[in-house]
């Protein structure tokens, strides 16, 4: 595999519905990373990607793509809803039976929302771990075993001399982007190095899937406790029908996975363009 | 008793005489102080005299100095002047070729010295990460120092920049996947 140059850096907070786009962009990104790919750069080869790992990682791919689809369905009506009842001017109006009964149908697309999450999470739970486990073993032999700091860091830096630097990555958690745009990321990352014509680094992006996969099993497993707790709760606020905060709250933040924000990407600045000539290496550079 | 301990005193004290006289001019105060320059290539000519005058102690202070120097003009043929400064260093006696080499490398060049190591990650670097990284941290303040400031060469500063956050990250995975074993 080529470990070369560098990726979009790690994102310190992921939020429970932040494992659900992440299937499909990475089933998508698949379909082109071949295994175990030669380094270019001339430095050891490393196998980050075999075809074990690429199997899990398609897995998980489908897995999420269909909670991802399920959920649009419900997240989509739960709009209208939302939408409804505050045309209806609702707000402050509980005691009008009108917006009782929105209030209602609201509350039961919600658990609909619950069950096809509780439905779904097991088998994502799965997946996510085996994808997990597979990527850790590659990472701790390739990486963790294989590799000095020294040869590590010569992997990263691979064939891109500085004076060619590609754009600078992003820090993940500074740019408050979407986990399916990282993840587009990784396709244009994945398909350019298929074609030969990639400086980015595997090793990157293996370590942001990991961590990513990491952080995505612990939520699941939040995820899974809390569903129970929610489902009671809006069974209980059926027979009152409200609409709590924390039920808008969940509902804003699946939807804001899902179908993204409006923010203009943050950008960091780019490194100026290098000099044409050949730059000055000295006999006492390592 | 008393005249031998008299004679004593007086024998630790002409030695003492002996030592200072023997130190020279090299140590007296001032002598090895590097006189202002603008001009960098004159401050190397100093700096060698200096150097090869017994003034050895003064080395980092010196070399802070000229690079000092260099931010007023900066440029990318800094770079080869101090490479040659640390060669004839090296040469001279003055630093080991791998002190020359850490100390090139650390300001001039894109990797990291604080990454050099000779056993695998998971026994070597992981155990010690934070102080990998705080080491790094340090490193790219030198580097802008001699990259941006010196030598005029930015790209090279954030390519250093991009690897000491690609190493983060990926340290942090390899990490926590040795330590999951």
């Amino acid at each position: 595999m080529n470990v070369s140059t560098p990726m979009p850096m790690r994102r310190r907070h992921v939020r429970v519905a932040a494992l659900i786009p992440l299937g499909a962009i990475l089933a998508m990104s698949l379909t082109l990373i071949t295994p175990a790919r030669s380094d270019t750069a001339g430095g050891p080869t490393i196998r980050l990607f075999p075809t074990s790992v690429l199997e899990d990682i398609k897995e998980t791919g489908y897995v999420a793509e269909e909670m991802e689809t399920g959920l649009q369905d419900v997240i989509a009506r739960m709009d209208q809803q939302s939408q409804l009842y505050q045309d209806s001017k609702c707000d402050g109006a509980e005691g009008d039976p009108g917006c009782g009964r929105i209030a209602k149908q609201l509350g039961a697309t919600y658990l609909e929302m619950l069950n096809v999450m509780n439905e779904r999470l097991p088998d994502m739970e799965r997946a996510v771990n085996a994808t997990r486990n597979s990527l850790e073993k590659r990472l701790r032999g390739e990486l963790g075993q294989k590799m000095t700091s020294w040869t590590l860091q010569e992997n990263l830096l691979g064939n891109t001399p500085a004076g060619n630097a590609s754009p600078a990555p992003r820090m993940r958690g500074r740019s408050g982007m979407r986990l399916s745009q990282r993840f587009q990321q990784y396709y244009q990352l994945v398909a350019s190095s298929g074609a030969g014509a990639s400086n980015q680094s595997m090793a990157v992006v293996a370590s942001d899937i990991y961590l990513d996969m990491n952080e995505a099993s612990e939520l699941i497993a939040r995820t899974q406790e809390e569903i129970g707790r929610a489902t009671l709760m809006e069974q209980l606020n059926q027979s009152f029908g409200t609409i709590t905060p924390e039920m808008q709250q969940v509902v804003d933040g699946v939807k804001s996975i899902l179908f993204g924000d409006s923010e203009a990407p943050y950008q960091v600045a780019g490194p100026p363009p290098g000099s044409e000539e050949k730059p000055y290496k000295s006999p006492l550079e390592m | 008793m008393k005249y031998k301990l008299m004679k004593k005193n007086y024998l630790y004290v002409l030695s003492l005489l002996g030592i200072s006289m023997l130190a020279g001019c090299a140590t007296t105060p001032g002598a090895c102080e590097l006189a202002a320059e603008r001009n960098l290539d004159s401050a190397f000519i100093n700096a060698k005299a200096k150097l090869a005058d017994g003034c050895e102690a003064h080395f980092d202070s010196y070399f802070d100095q000229l690079l000092g120097v260099a931010a007023g003009d900066p440029q990318p043929a800094n770079k080869q002047k101090f490479s040659d400064f640390l060669g004839w260093s090296a040469d001279e006696g003055i630093l080991s070729r791998r002190q020359a080499q850490k100390l090139y490398n650390r300001y001039f060049n894109v990797k990291f010295m604080a990454l050099a190591g000779d056993y695998n990650n998971c026994a070597q670097t992981c155990p010690r990460k934070t102080r990998v990284l705080t080491a790094m941290e340090a490193e790219l303040t030198d580097k802008e120092r001699g990259l941006v400031k010196v030598s005029q060469d930015p790209a090279s500063y954030y390519r250093a920049d991009r690897l000491f956050q690609e190493t983060e990250l990926v340290l942090e995975a390899t990490c926590t996947a040795c330590a999951n074993r």
